[in-house]
Protein backbone atom coordinates (compact mmCIF):
# COMPACT_ATOMS: atom_id res chain seq x y z
CA UNK A 1 0.00 0.00 0.00
CA UNK A 2 2.83 2.52 0.79
CA UNK A 3 4.04 1.83 -3.19
CA UNK A 4 1.13 2.95 -4.18
CA UNK A 5 0.57 5.77 -1.99
CA UNK A 6 4.14 7.07 -3.08
CA UNK A 7 3.38 7.88 -6.49
CA UNK A 8 1.98 11.56 -6.95
CA UNK A 9 -0.39 9.77 -9.75
CA UNK A 10 -1.92 7.77 -7.33
CA UNK A 11 -2.36 10.12 -4.70
CA UNK A 12 -4.12 12.14 -7.31
CA UNK A 13 -6.12 9.59 -8.80
CA UNK A 14 -7.01 8.42 -4.72
CA UNK A 15 -7.89 12.43 -4.05
CA UNK A 16 -9.99 13.44 -7.53
CA UNK A 17 -11.72 10.06 -6.76
CA UNK A 18 -12.76 9.99 -3.47
CA UNK A 19 -14.57 14.02 -4.30
CA UNK A 20 -16.19 12.60 -7.04
CA UNK A 21 -17.02 9.33 -5.16
CA UNK A 22 -18.48 11.52 -2.59
CA UNK A 23 -20.41 13.75 -5.02
CA UNK A 24 -21.49 11.13 -6.85
CA UNK A 25 -22.68 8.61 -4.06
CA UNK A 26 -24.98 11.71 -2.62
CA UNK A 27 -26.37 11.92 -5.84
CA UNK A 28 -27.18 8.62 -6.69
CA UNK A 29 -29.93 8.89 -3.58
CA UNK A 30 -31.82 11.60 -6.12
CA UNK A 31 -31.42 9.10 -8.87
CA UNK A 32 -32.51 6.06 -7.30
CA UNK A 33 -35.42 7.93 -5.43
CA UNK A 34 -36.38 9.85 -8.62
CA UNK A 35 -35.80 6.65 -10.77
CA UNK A 36 -33.68 8.65 -13.12
CA UNK A 37 -30.58 6.10 -13.68
CA UNK A 38 -31.69 6.01 -17.75
CA UNK A 39 -30.77 9.77 -17.45
CA UNK A 40 -27.13 9.44 -16.08
CA UNK A 41 -26.61 7.26 -19.23
CA UNK A 42 -27.99 9.52 -21.77
CA UNK A 43 -26.29 12.36 -19.82
CA UNK A 44 -22.83 10.99 -19.98
CA UNK A 45 -23.04 9.63 -23.39
CA UNK A 46 -24.43 12.59 -25.09
CA UNK A 47 -21.35 14.54 -23.11
CA UNK A 48 -18.94 12.86 -26.27
CA UNK A 49 -21.46 15.20 -28.49
CA UNK A 50 -19.83 18.29 -26.34
CA UNK A 51 -15.93 16.96 -26.06
CA UNK A 52 -16.41 16.98 -30.06
CA UNK A 53 -17.93 20.02 -30.67
CA UNK A 54 -15.40 21.56 -28.14
CA UNK A 55 -12.35 19.52 -30.52
CA UNK A 56 -14.16 20.98 -33.91
CA UNK A 57 -14.77 24.54 -32.34
CA UNK A 58 -11.06 24.45 -30.54
CA UNK A 59 -12.28 25.23 -27.26
CA UNK A 60 -11.85 22.72 -24.00
CA UNK A 61 -13.69 19.84 -24.29
CA UNK A 62 -14.38 19.61 -20.89
CA UNK A 63 -15.89 23.38 -20.91
CA UNK A 64 -17.48 22.31 -23.68
CA UNK A 65 -18.88 18.98 -22.52
CA UNK A 66 -20.17 20.67 -19.14
CA UNK A 67 -22.13 23.21 -20.87
CA UNK A 68 -23.40 20.47 -23.87
CA UNK A 69 -24.31 18.25 -21.30
CA UNK A 70 -26.23 20.41 -19.21
CA UNK A 71 -28.04 21.91 -22.62
CA UNK A 72 -29.14 18.17 -23.32
CA UNK A 73 -30.27 17.48 -19.32
CA UNK A 74 -32.17 20.74 -19.98
CA UNK A 75 -34.17 19.56 -22.87
CA UNK A 76 -34.15 16.38 -21.65
CA UNK A 77 -36.18 18.16 -18.43
CA UNK A 78 -38.25 20.25 -20.47
CA UNK A 79 -39.30 17.93 -23.23
CA UNK A 80 -39.87 15.14 -20.33
CA UNK A 81 -41.75 17.54 -18.16
CA UNK A 82 -44.34 18.98 -20.79
CA UNK A 83 -45.75 15.20 -20.90
CA UNK A 84 -45.83 14.66 -24.76
CA UNK A 85 -43.22 12.07 -24.15
CA UNK A 86 -42.04 10.89 -21.44
CA UNK A 87 -38.49 11.51 -19.78
CA UNK A 88 -37.52 8.08 -20.51
CA UNK A 89 -38.80 8.35 -23.90
CA UNK A 90 -36.65 11.68 -23.92
CA UNK A 91 -33.83 10.45 -23.00
CA UNK A 92 -33.86 7.92 -25.46
CA UNK A 93 -34.09 10.64 -28.44
CA UNK A 94 -31.28 12.74 -27.15
CA UNK A 95 -28.80 9.63 -26.20
CA UNK A 96 -28.20 8.32 -29.83
CA UNK A 97 -28.80 11.67 -30.83
CA UNK A 98 -25.90 13.71 -29.22
CA UNK A 99 -23.55 11.06 -29.68
CA UNK A 100 -24.14 10.34 -32.91
CA UNK A 101 -23.52 13.64 -33.78
CA UNK A 102 -20.58 13.46 -31.34
CA UNK A 103 -18.82 10.42 -33.43
CA UNK A 104 -19.89 12.64 -36.83
CA UNK A 105 -17.57 15.58 -35.68
CA UNK A 106 -14.70 13.24 -34.42
CA UNK A 107 -14.84 11.23 -37.48
CA UNK A 108 -13.93 15.06 -39.17
CA UNK A 109 -10.67 14.93 -36.45
CA UNK A 110 -8.37 12.22 -36.88
CA UNK A 111 -6.03 13.21 -34.23
CA UNK A 112 -8.59 13.24 -31.55
CA UNK A 113 -9.54 9.34 -31.82
CA UNK A 114 -7.55 8.56 -29.36
CA UNK A 115 -8.27 11.42 -26.64
CA UNK A 116 -12.42 10.12 -27.18
CA UNK A 117 -11.49 6.59 -25.88
CA UNK A 118 -10.05 8.22 -22.93
CA UNK A 119 -13.44 9.81 -22.14
CA UNK A 120 -15.31 6.43 -23.09
CA UNK A 121 -13.41 4.53 -20.67
CA UNK A 122 -12.03 6.95 -18.64
CA UNK A 123 -8.24 6.95 -17.30
CA UNK A 124 -8.02 8.61 -13.69
CA UNK A 125 -4.20 7.92 -13.49
CA UNK A 126 -4.08 10.65 -15.81
CA UNK A 127 -5.06 13.07 -13.68
CA UNK A 128 -3.09 16.25 -13.54
CA UNK A 129 -3.11 18.93 -10.07
CA UNK A 130 -4.94 21.53 -12.13
CA UNK A 131 -7.79 18.42 -12.20
CA UNK A 132 -7.50 17.95 -9.03
CA UNK A 133 -8.66 21.87 -8.48
CA UNK A 134 -11.25 21.67 -10.99
CA UNK A 135 -12.78 18.26 -9.52
CA UNK A 136 -12.72 19.62 -6.27
CA UNK A 137 -14.48 22.61 -7.19
CA UNK A 138 -17.04 21.21 -9.29
CA UNK A 139 -17.63 18.79 -6.64
CA UNK A 140 -17.97 21.20 -3.86
CA UNK A 141 -20.15 23.29 -5.76
CA UNK A 142 -22.24 20.43 -6.48
CA UNK A 143 -22.12 19.32 -2.81
CA UNK A 144 -22.89 22.41 -1.41
CA UNK A 145 -26.08 22.90 -3.82
CA UNK A 146 -27.29 19.19 -2.42
CA UNK A 147 -27.04 20.05 0.83
CA UNK A 148 -28.53 23.19 1.00
CA UNK A 149 -31.26 21.72 -1.11
CA UNK A 150 -31.49 17.92 0.45
CA UNK A 151 -35.05 18.47 1.78
CA UNK A 152 -36.48 20.26 -1.33
CA UNK A 153 -35.06 17.26 -3.55
CA UNK A 154 -36.40 14.53 -1.14
CA UNK A 155 -40.04 16.10 -0.72
CA UNK A 156 -40.01 16.55 -4.84
CA UNK A 157 -38.45 13.04 -5.04
CA UNK A 158 -41.44 11.29 -2.91
CA UNK A 159 -44.83 13.62 -3.62
CA UNK A 160 -43.55 16.27 -6.56
CA UNK A 161 -47.14 17.42 -6.28
CA UNK A 162 -47.48 17.78 -2.89
CA UNK A 163 -43.99 19.49 -3.41
CA UNK A 164 -45.35 22.16 -5.40
CA UNK A 165 -48.64 22.31 -3.43
CA UNK A 166 -46.41 23.01 -0.81
CA UNK A 167 -45.28 26.38 -2.33
CA UNK A 168 -41.77 24.57 -3.47
CA UNK A 169 -40.17 25.61 -6.80
CA UNK A 170 -40.30 22.33 -8.37
CA UNK A 171 -39.50 23.49 -11.87
CA UNK A 172 -36.14 25.31 -10.50
CA UNK A 173 -35.18 22.61 -8.45
CA UNK A 174 -35.72 20.09 -11.23
CA UNK A 175 -33.32 22.01 -13.38
CA UNK A 176 -30.85 22.99 -10.41
CA UNK A 177 -30.51 19.28 -9.83
CA UNK A 178 -30.29 18.22 -13.91
CA UNK A 179 -27.42 20.98 -13.97
CA UNK A 180 -25.57 19.11 -10.87
CA UNK A 181 -26.24 15.88 -12.26
CA UNK A 182 -24.55 17.35 -15.64
CA UNK A 183 -21.97 18.81 -14.25
CA UNK A 184 -20.92 15.82 -12.09
CA UNK A 185 -21.50 13.60 -14.70
CA UNK A 186 -18.82 15.54 -16.79
CA UNK A 187 -16.28 15.60 -13.76
CA UNK A 188 -16.55 11.76 -13.64
CA UNK A 189 -16.18 10.77 -17.18
CA UNK A 190 -12.37 11.79 -16.68
CA UNK A 191 -12.29 9.01 -13.57
CA UNK A 192 -14.31 6.31 -15.09
CA UNK A 193 -15.24 7.20 -18.46
CA UNK A 194 -19.27 7.96 -19.59
CA UNK A 195 -19.58 3.89 -20.22
CA UNK A 196 -18.96 3.84 -16.27
CA UNK A 197 -20.16 7.41 -14.93
CA UNK A 198 -23.68 5.92 -15.05
CA UNK A 199 -23.03 2.89 -12.82
CA UNK A 200 -21.33 5.07 -9.87
CA UNK A 201 -24.62 6.82 -9.94
CA UNK A 202 -26.69 4.02 -9.18
CA UNK A 203 -24.82 1.41 -7.52
CA UNK A 204 -23.57 3.53 -4.24
CA UNK A 205 -27.50 4.14 -3.81
CA UNK A 206 -28.58 0.55 -4.68
CA UNK A 207 -26.22 -0.60 -2.17
CA UNK A 208 -27.11 1.82 0.78
CA UNK A 209 -30.89 0.56 0.30
CA UNK A 210 -29.98 -2.76 -0.06
CA UNK A 211 -28.91 -2.47 3.99
CA UNK A 212 -30.68 0.71 5.36
CA UNK A 213 -33.35 1.00 7.17
CA UNK A 214 -33.90 4.97 6.89
CA UNK A 215 -32.69 8.02 4.59
CA UNK A 216 -29.68 8.82 6.39
CA UNK A 217 -28.38 5.30 6.88
CA UNK A 218 -29.10 4.81 2.94
CA UNK A 219 -26.89 8.00 2.28
CA UNK A 220 -24.22 6.62 4.81
CA UNK A 221 -23.58 3.35 3.65
CA UNK A 222 -23.91 5.06 0.03
CA UNK A 223 -20.90 7.06 0.45
CA UNK A 224 -18.54 4.88 2.66
CA UNK A 225 -19.18 1.96 -0.63
CA UNK A 226 -18.01 4.66 -3.17
CA UNK A 227 -15.19 5.76 -1.06
CA UNK A 228 -13.86 2.06 -0.65
CA UNK A 229 -14.91 1.30 -4.03
CA UNK A 230 -12.57 4.21 -4.93
CA UNK A 231 -9.68 3.41 -2.97
CA UNK A 232 -9.74 -0.26 -3.00
CA UNK A 233 -10.70 -0.41 -6.81
CA UNK A 234 -7.47 1.93 -7.28
CA UNK A 235 -5.38 -0.44 -5.50
CA UNK A 236 -6.43 -3.47 -7.13
CA UNK A 237 -6.00 -2.15 -10.47
CA UNK A 238 -2.16 -0.93 -9.39
CA UNK A 239 -2.08 -4.55 -7.91
CA UNK A 240 -3.11 -6.63 -10.63
CA UNK A 241 -2.64 -3.83 -13.49
CA UNK A 242 -6.05 -3.27 -14.22
CA UNK A 243 -7.93 -0.74 -15.86
CA UNK A 244 -8.45 1.96 -13.24
CA UNK A 245 -12.08 3.02 -13.79
CA UNK A 246 -13.41 -0.51 -14.21
CA UNK A 247 -12.02 -2.13 -11.43
CA UNK A 248 -13.79 0.57 -8.94
CA UNK A 249 -16.92 -0.18 -10.46
CA UNK A 250 -16.65 -3.78 -10.15
CA UNK A 251 -15.41 -3.16 -6.93
CA UNK A 252 -18.62 -0.94 -6.38
CA UNK A 253 -20.65 -4.16 -8.02
CA UNK A 254 -18.86 -6.43 -5.51
CA UNK A 255 -20.15 -4.52 -2.60
CA UNK A 256 -23.58 -4.20 -4.11
CA UNK A 257 -23.93 -7.69 -3.90
CA UNK A 258 -22.35 -8.76 -0.55
CA UNK A 259 -24.96 -5.38 0.86
CA UNK A 260 -27.91 -7.24 -0.76
CA UNK A 261 -26.77 -10.62 0.74
CA UNK A 262 -26.20 -9.04 3.74
CA UNK A 263 -29.46 -7.20 3.84
CA UNK A 264 -31.51 -10.65 2.82
CA UNK A 265 -29.76 -13.01 5.75
CA UNK A 266 -31.07 -10.23 8.12
CA UNK A 267 -34.42 -9.77 6.82
CA UNK A 268 -34.20 -6.26 5.47
CA UNK B 1 -71.24 41.81 8.13
CA UNK B 2 -70.92 37.62 6.03
CA UNK B 3 -68.19 36.04 6.72
CA UNK B 4 -66.36 34.64 3.41
CA UNK B 5 -66.37 31.12 2.33
CA UNK B 6 -63.22 28.93 3.18
CA UNK B 7 -63.65 27.97 -0.50
CA UNK B 8 -65.19 29.89 -3.50
CA UNK B 9 -65.76 28.72 -6.64
CA UNK B 10 -67.30 30.47 -9.11
CA UNK B 11 -68.16 30.11 -12.59
CA UNK B 12 -65.19 28.41 -13.21
CA UNK B 13 -63.62 27.31 -16.78
CA UNK B 14 -60.86 25.21 -17.52
CA UNK B 15 -59.09 22.98 -20.70
CA UNK B 16 -56.32 21.01 -21.32
CA UNK B 17 -55.06 22.12 -24.50
CA UNK B 18 -58.61 21.97 -26.25
CA UNK B 19 -59.93 19.31 -23.94
CA UNK B 20 -62.82 20.90 -21.54
CA UNK B 21 -62.16 19.66 -17.71
CA UNK B 22 -64.46 22.14 -16.37
CA UNK B 23 -67.34 23.98 -18.02
CA UNK B 24 -68.60 27.21 -15.75
CA UNK B 25 -68.59 25.16 -12.15
CA UNK B 26 -69.57 26.77 -9.13
CA UNK B 27 -69.82 26.19 -5.40
CA UNK B 28 -69.00 27.22 -1.78
CA UNK B 29 -67.80 25.37 1.16
CA UNK B 30 -68.42 26.95 4.15
CA UNK B 31 -65.57 27.37 7.23
CA UNK B 32 -65.46 24.04 9.30
CA UNK B 33 -67.40 21.62 6.81
CA UNK B 34 -66.53 18.81 5.68
CA UNK B 35 -67.94 18.87 2.22
CA UNK B 36 -67.53 15.33 -0.43
CA UNK B 37 -66.93 16.46 -4.58
CA UNK B 38 -68.00 13.30 -6.45
CA UNK B 39 -68.72 12.88 -10.01
CA UNK B 40 -67.63 10.11 -12.89
CA UNK B 41 -63.89 9.82 -14.09
CA UNK B 42 -63.29 12.86 -15.62
CA UNK B 43 -65.98 15.09 -14.39
CA UNK B 44 -62.87 17.44 -13.62
CA UNK B 45 -62.75 16.58 -9.37
CA UNK B 46 -58.89 16.40 -9.52
CA UNK B 47 -58.66 19.67 -11.68
CA UNK B 48 -60.48 21.76 -9.41
CA UNK B 49 -58.28 20.50 -6.75
CA UNK B 50 -55.00 21.07 -8.66
CA UNK B 51 -57.00 24.66 -9.23
CA UNK B 52 -57.12 25.09 -5.77
CA UNK B 53 -53.85 24.36 -4.66
CA UNK B 54 -52.86 26.82 -7.04
CA UNK B 55 -50.80 24.50 -9.41
CA UNK B 56 -53.65 25.82 -11.98
CA UNK B 57 -55.03 28.45 -12.91
CA UNK B 58 -58.54 29.20 -14.21
CA UNK B 59 -59.13 29.84 -17.83
CA UNK B 60 -62.57 31.97 -16.60
CA UNK B 61 -63.93 32.16 -13.23
CA UNK B 62 -63.00 33.25 -9.86
CA UNK B 63 -61.12 30.60 -7.01
CA UNK B 64 -60.27 31.81 -3.75
CA UNK B 65 -60.07 30.38 -0.33
CA UNK B 66 -60.45 31.95 2.89
CA UNK B 67 -61.33 35.05 0.89
CA UNK B 68 -57.90 35.07 -0.98
CA UNK B 69 -55.97 34.50 -4.18
CA UNK B 70 -55.07 30.55 -4.30
CA UNK B 71 -51.24 30.20 -4.37
CA UNK B 72 -51.37 32.78 -1.08
CA UNK B 73 -48.77 30.61 1.18
CA UNK B 74 -49.99 32.43 4.32
CA UNK B 75 -53.22 30.10 4.42
CA UNK B 76 -51.51 26.66 4.38
CA UNK B 77 -53.50 23.71 2.24
CA UNK B 78 -53.28 20.22 3.99
CA UNK B 79 -52.79 18.08 0.35
CA UNK B 80 -53.51 14.14 0.38
CA UNK B 81 -53.09 12.58 -3.03
CA UNK B 82 -54.49 9.15 -4.21
CA UNK B 83 -51.07 7.63 -3.41
CA UNK B 84 -47.33 7.90 -2.87
CA UNK B 85 -45.25 5.62 -4.76
CA UNK B 86 -41.42 5.13 -3.67
CA UNK B 87 -39.22 2.80 -5.42
CA UNK B 88 -39.53 -0.41 -4.12
CA UNK B 89 -37.56 -0.78 -0.77
CA UNK B 90 -36.53 2.61 -1.10
CA UNK B 91 -36.05 3.02 2.67
CA UNK B 92 -37.79 6.28 3.90
CA UNK B 93 -39.37 5.85 7.33
CA UNK B 94 -42.98 7.28 7.98
CA UNK B 95 -41.63 9.82 10.64
CA UNK B 96 -39.37 11.10 7.41
CA UNK B 97 -42.25 11.01 4.96
CA UNK B 98 -44.82 12.96 7.62
CA UNK B 99 -41.77 15.57 8.57
CA UNK B 100 -42.18 16.42 4.77
CA UNK B 101 -45.58 18.19 5.82
CA UNK B 102 -43.52 21.29 7.53
CA UNK B 103 -41.15 22.01 4.56
CA UNK B 104 -43.79 24.21 2.58
CA UNK B 105 -44.10 26.32 6.06
CA UNK B 106 -40.43 26.30 6.22
CA UNK B 107 -39.70 27.52 3.17
CA UNK B 108 -36.23 27.15 0.91
CA UNK B 109 -32.91 26.43 3.53
CA UNK B 110 -34.33 26.19 6.36
CA UNK B 111 -34.16 23.01 8.05
CA UNK B 112 -36.94 20.93 10.30
CA UNK B 113 -36.46 21.96 13.99
CA UNK B 114 -37.24 20.33 17.46
CA UNK B 115 -40.68 22.35 17.30
CA UNK B 116 -41.21 20.77 13.53
CA UNK B 117 -40.73 17.05 14.84
CA UNK B 118 -42.75 17.42 17.81
CA UNK B 119 -45.52 18.90 15.70
CA UNK B 120 -45.03 15.65 13.23
CA UNK B 121 -44.63 13.47 16.31
CA UNK B 122 -47.86 14.78 17.41
CA UNK B 123 -49.62 14.48 13.95
CA UNK B 124 -48.87 11.01 13.50
CA UNK B 125 -50.15 10.18 17.13
CA UNK B 126 -53.31 12.15 16.20
CA UNK B 127 -53.54 9.53 13.23
CA UNK B 128 -53.05 6.37 15.06
CA UNK B 129 -49.47 5.96 13.39
CA UNK B 130 -47.03 7.03 16.04
CA UNK B 131 -45.81 3.24 17.20
CA UNK B 132 -44.72 3.04 13.08
CA UNK B 133 -42.93 6.25 13.05
CA UNK B 134 -39.60 4.04 12.50
CA UNK B 135 -40.85 1.74 9.95
CA UNK B 136 -40.38 2.21 6.19
CA UNK B 137 -43.28 3.88 4.58
CA UNK B 138 -43.31 1.57 1.86
CA UNK B 139 -43.94 -1.68 4.18
CA UNK B 140 -46.87 0.33 5.45
CA UNK B 141 -50.43 -1.34 4.33
CA UNK B 142 -52.72 1.05 1.76
CA UNK B 143 -54.60 2.18 4.52
CA UNK B 144 -51.84 2.88 6.86
CA UNK B 145 -49.77 5.24 4.40
CA UNK B 146 -53.59 7.36 3.60
CA UNK B 147 -52.77 8.30 7.59
CA UNK B 148 -49.22 9.17 7.30
CA UNK B 149 -49.92 11.14 4.12
CA UNK B 150 -53.07 12.99 6.79
CA UNK B 151 -50.48 13.21 9.19
CA UNK B 152 -47.59 14.85 6.55
CA UNK B 153 -50.76 17.35 5.32
CA UNK B 154 -51.73 17.84 9.36
CA UNK B 155 -47.90 18.68 10.24
CA UNK B 156 -48.10 21.73 8.00
CA UNK B 157 -51.07 23.05 10.36
CA UNK B 158 -53.41 23.96 8.16
CA UNK B 159 -56.64 25.43 7.98
CA UNK B 160 -57.92 23.37 4.80
CA UNK B 161 -57.67 20.19 3.61
CA UNK B 162 -57.66 18.94 0.27
CA UNK B 163 -58.16 14.95 -0.39
CA UNK B 164 -57.63 13.92 -3.69
CA UNK B 165 -59.48 10.21 -4.02
CA UNK B 166 -57.83 9.18 -0.82
CA UNK B 167 -59.20 5.88 -0.76
CA UNK B 168 -58.48 4.27 -4.04
CA UNK B 169 -57.38 0.99 -3.77
CA UNK B 170 -58.93 0.57 -0.02
CA UNK B 171 -61.01 -2.39 0.91
CA UNK B 172 -64.49 -0.58 1.93
CA UNK B 173 -63.80 -1.63 5.81
CA UNK B 174 -60.34 0.42 5.23
CA UNK B 175 -62.15 3.29 3.39
CA UNK B 176 -65.08 3.49 6.25
CA UNK B 177 -62.01 3.95 9.05
CA UNK B 178 -60.73 6.81 7.02
CA UNK B 179 -63.49 8.50 6.54
CA UNK B 180 -64.26 8.19 10.15
CA UNK B 181 -61.24 9.21 11.36
CA UNK B 182 -61.12 13.19 9.18
CA UNK B 183 -64.10 13.30 10.85
CA UNK B 184 -62.70 12.70 14.45
CA UNK B 185 -59.41 15.12 13.47
CA UNK B 186 -61.75 17.78 11.81
CA UNK B 187 -63.42 19.58 15.16
CA UNK B 188 -60.43 19.66 17.09
CA UNK B 189 -57.94 21.03 14.21
CA UNK B 190 -60.87 23.44 13.34
CA UNK B 191 -60.03 22.13 9.75
CA UNK B 192 -62.35 22.66 6.48
CA UNK B 193 -62.28 19.48 4.52
CA UNK B 194 -62.92 18.70 0.58
CA UNK B 195 -62.78 15.23 -0.50
CA UNK B 196 -63.01 14.32 -4.29
CA UNK B 197 -64.23 10.61 -3.55
CA UNK B 198 -65.87 8.04 -6.06
CA UNK B 199 -67.06 6.22 -2.47
CA UNK B 200 -70.77 7.74 -2.95
CA UNK B 201 -72.41 5.84 0.02
CA UNK B 202 -69.61 5.64 3.02
CA UNK B 203 -68.48 9.40 2.19
CA UNK B 204 -71.98 10.86 2.48
CA UNK B 205 -72.32 9.12 6.08
CA UNK B 206 -69.70 11.27 7.29
CA UNK B 207 -69.73 14.36 5.21
CA UNK B 208 -72.09 18.10 5.79
CA UNK B 209 -72.44 18.38 1.97
CA UNK B 210 -71.98 16.76 -1.47
CA UNK B 211 -71.14 18.80 -4.76
CA UNK B 212 -72.22 16.44 -7.58
CA UNK B 213 -69.37 18.09 -10.54
CA UNK B 214 -69.56 16.76 -14.31
CA UNK B 215 -67.69 19.49 -15.63
CA UNK B 216 -70.43 21.98 -13.99
CA UNK B 217 -72.13 21.36 -10.55
CA UNK B 218 -75.16 19.15 -10.98
CA UNK B 219 -76.35 19.18 -7.61
CA UNK B 220 -74.72 20.39 -3.96
CA UNK B 221 -76.65 20.01 -0.50
CA UNK B 222 -77.03 17.39 2.53
CA UNK B 223 -76.08 13.93 1.23
CA UNK B 224 -79.24 12.86 1.07
CA UNK B 225 -80.78 15.48 -1.08
CA UNK B 226 -78.09 14.56 -3.52
CA UNK B 227 -78.18 11.37 -3.38
CA UNK B 228 -82.06 11.00 -4.27
CA UNK B 229 -81.39 13.71 -6.97
CA UNK B 230 -82.38 13.41 -10.86
CA UNK B 231 -78.72 15.06 -11.69
CA UNK B 232 -77.03 12.06 -10.12
CA UNK B 233 -78.95 9.09 -12.07
CA UNK B 234 -78.35 11.63 -15.11
CA UNK B 235 -74.93 11.85 -14.12
CA UNK B 236 -73.78 8.23 -13.52
CA UNK B 237 -76.19 7.01 -16.21
CA UNK B 238 -78.71 5.31 -13.38
CA UNK B 239 -81.83 3.46 -13.61
CA UNK B 240 -83.66 4.92 -10.82
CA UNK B 241 -82.34 7.75 -8.90
CA UNK B 242 -81.01 5.91 -5.84
CA UNK B 243 -77.68 5.39 -4.48
CA UNK B 244 -77.75 1.62 -3.93
CA UNK B 245 -77.80 1.35 -8.07
CA UNK B 246 -74.18 2.94 -8.40
CA UNK B 247 -72.14 1.42 -11.17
Amino acid sequence: MSDFLAYGFNQRALLTGALLGLTCAVLSFFVVLRRMAFIGVGISHAALGGIALGVVLGVSPVLAATAFSIVVAWMIGWIGGRGQVSEDTAIGVFFPTAMAFGVALISRSDTYRQDLVGYLFGNILSVRTADVWVVAALAGVSLVILALFFKEFLFLGVDEEAARAAGLPAEALRYTLLTVLAVTIVAAMKLVGSVLVSAFLVIPAATGQAVARSSRGMLAVAVASALVSVAGGLWLSWLWNLPSGASIVLLSAALFFVALLAGRLRGR
Amino acid sequence: MSVAPAILVQDVWFAYEREPALEGASFTVAEGSFTALIGPNGAGKSTLLRLLLGLLRPDRGRVEVFGGPTGDRSQPIGYVPQRVHLPAGFPLTTAEVALMGCYGRLGLLRRPGPGDRARTAEALAQVGMAEHAGRRFSDLSGGQQQRVLIARALAGEPRLLLLDEPTAGLDPAARARFYALVCDLQPGQGLTVLCASHDLEIVSEHVDTLVLLDRAVRAEGPPRDVLASPALAHTYAFPTPHAHDSP
